[in-house]
């Protein structure tokens, strides 16, 4: 097991009310397995995602990663496992305005410090846009793809840099079915041949048929 | 990866609009200063040009130049002591020419000097400018105060004072003028630390520019109008890069939470603002040469190179803490909020 947390806690305060969204959490993901966690809006799947991500800290509890314990490290640490390790797909693409679909995956590997040459990095990032069926739109602007294409060059950035960690929040939200199970197919197909271990948080039951262990959310725990 | 050119590619407009105010500012601002130096010199080229040195005139004259009397018991000895130490007097006249039209001059004269050209009894040499005006060597002027006349003997440049082209005379005519023999002030060139002499008060040549009431005023102005053209450029960035930034605070949000090192961000605005900065600059700079070149002579104009370097790096500096300090918003930016905001 790659990766798991242990009695994750968090909690927020709202002027005098403090409310305890997770109370006591343990997730553990397996490689190449996806991991769907599901429950309803507003039960804390999103913020336990982030918690796990390294996005946010925890009020209480450990995450451990690869032999390490997250909650021990500092922020610079924890965004060069976030860079290294970790790949993210949100709801949107949140694609770089400026950047073409080759060089949102060249900012990846040269932000993940990848031990490539310029020119390996380039072909990897060819690699990997044909890998998701954007291999001809290579030079297009995100202003340029449609909605279902953005989000599979997000996707291929997320895995550029061969991370162990696929972190997906609700990511079909904005797409419509047939996009959606596109999608799908093409995380679970990364998911097993890269090793990832994913995480994919969604409310859509049509999504679940792609997961390999589906958790739900009530109440701040995992039931 | 060049996250600041690859964004200046894709948003040309935005960063050439930038561009072309610091360009207009900072022309703006050179030619200001320009002006400002011009007029300088025209008001005070004469004491401008002295080399490094005190200015000593009488206590009692309360720093009013036209009115110091240094007696022959103070200026001998300093004279004899100090290599290059000369004593002289300014005040302002006019002259008549055959015509009986009027010409304002200072009228200067001095001991023998190395930087006052010498002038021989009878004779006068005229600022440049005249020249440029059509007075000719041997042209002959008359004066209320003097029986004689004046001829012209040559030219000096770069003798302007008080805005008027600079008359030299031979102390004799002066006295005959002036009805004294004591001239107003000492002028001694640099030593390592300025003398102190009985009865004397002491200047620099910037300090005793600044007794001249029209001198400082002028000067406060404009340069009053220079540095607030630097402060509005350097606003300028500031807000140019905050609205920039706020719009992209969801990006930024993005890049970190992928991992982009804040740094690399600020590194990301401060090569946009230092290449922005420097076209302007060096298309300012250009046209402010140029501009020194095709301008009338008689619009006092006078802009070095090394002022618009000077200013050059102040406009750099505002420019860089103007991006650094919008730039403390990538520092806010969550990487958290902006995920989840459904944009982009
Ligand atoms: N930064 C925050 N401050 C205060 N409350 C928050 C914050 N983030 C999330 N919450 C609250 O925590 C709860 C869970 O949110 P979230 O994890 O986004 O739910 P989900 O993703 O399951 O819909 C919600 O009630 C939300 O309002
Ligand atoms: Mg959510």
């Amino acid at each position: 097991m790659i990766f798991s947390t242990s009695n994750i806690k968090k909690s927020f305060t709202t002027g005098e009310v403090s409310e305890e969204i997770l109370k006591g959490v343990d997730l553990s993901l397996v490689e190449g397995e996806i991991t769907a966690l599901v429950g309803s809006s507003g039960s804390g799947k999103s913020t336990l995602l982030t918690i796990a991500a390294g996005l946010q800290p925890a009020s209480g509890g450990e995450i451990h990663f690869d032999g390490e314990d997250l909650t021990a490290m500092n922020q610079e640490q924890i965004r060069q496992i976030r860079a290294e390790a970790f790949g993210f797909v949100f709801q949107s693409a949140h694609l770089v305005p400026f950047l073409t679909a080759e060089e949102q995956l060249l900012l990846m590997l040269e932000t993940a410090g990848s031990p490539l040459s310029k020119k390996q990095r380039c072909g990897e990032a060819a690699r990997i846009l044909q890998s998701v069926g954007m291999g001809h739109r290579k030079t297009a602007y995100p202003a340029s793809l449609s909605g279902g294409e953005k989000q599979r060059v997000a996707i291929a950035r997320a895995i550029v840099h061969q991370p162990k960690l696929l972190f997906a929040d609700e990511p079909t939200a904005s797409l419509d079915s047939t996009k959606s199970r596109e999608v799908m197919e093409l995380l679970q197909q990364l998911t097993k041949t890269l090793n990832i271990a994913t995480l994919m948080v969604t409310h859509e039951e049509d999504m679940l048929a792609y997961a390999d262990r589906v958790i739900t959310m009530k109440d701040g725990r995992l039931a | 990866m060049n996250l600041a050119w690859k964004e200046m590619k894709k948003s040309k407009t935005k960063f050439v609009i930038l561009g072309s105010i610091v360009f207009l500012i900072s022309l703006l601002t050179f030619i200001i200063s320009g002006l400002a130096n011009g007029l300088s010199q025209d008001n005070a080229a004469l004491i401008k040009n002295l080399p490094d040195g005190t200015i000593y005139m009488e206590t009692a004259a309360e720093e009013t130049h036209a009115l110091s009397v240094i007696d022959t018991e103070t200026e001998q000895p300093v004279l004899s002591e100090n290599d290059g130490a000369f004593a002289f007097s300014i005040q302002m006249g006019f002259l008549l020419n055959e015509q009986d039209e009027q010409q304002s001059v200072a009228f200067v004269t001095s001991t023998s000097s190395a930087e006052f050209p010498e002038v021989a009894k009878g004779e006068i040499i005229l600022d440049r400018s005249l020249e440029e005006d059509g007075i000719q060597k041997g042209d002959r002027f008359t004066n209320s105060q003097l029986d004689d006349k004046f001829t012209v003997a040559g030219f000096s440049d770069g003798a302007k004072y008080s805005h008027a082209p600079v008359a030299f005379i031979h102390p004799d005519d002066y006295a005959e003028m002036y009805r004294t023999e004591d001239l107003q002030m000492l002028f001694v060139p640099k030593a390592a630390e300025p003398e102190a002499i009985a009865g004397l008060q002491s200047f620099s040549t910037e300090e005793f520019l600044n007794t001249l009431p029209s001198y400082s005023a002028e000067q406060l102005s404009l340069s009053m109008i220079v540095w607030f053209l630097v402060v509005i450029s350097g606003m300028l960035f500031a807000i140019f890069f905050y609205m920039m930034n706020i719009q992209k605070l969801g990006l930024y949000g993005i890049l970190k939470a992928i991992g982009v090192k804040t740094g690399a961000l600020f590194r990301m605005i401060w090569v946009q603002m230092l290449v922005i900065t420097a076209i302007a600059l060096i298309l300012s700079i250009a046209v402010s040469q140029v501009f020194a070149t095709l301008a009338p002579g008689d619009m006092p104009f006078y802009l070095p190179i090394g002022i618009t370097l000077q200013l050059s790096a102040v406009f750099f500096a505002i420019g860089f803490a103007g991006a650094t300090l919008s730039g403390f918003q990538i520092r806010k930016a969550q990487p958290l909020q902006a995920i989840q905001q459904g944009e982009g």
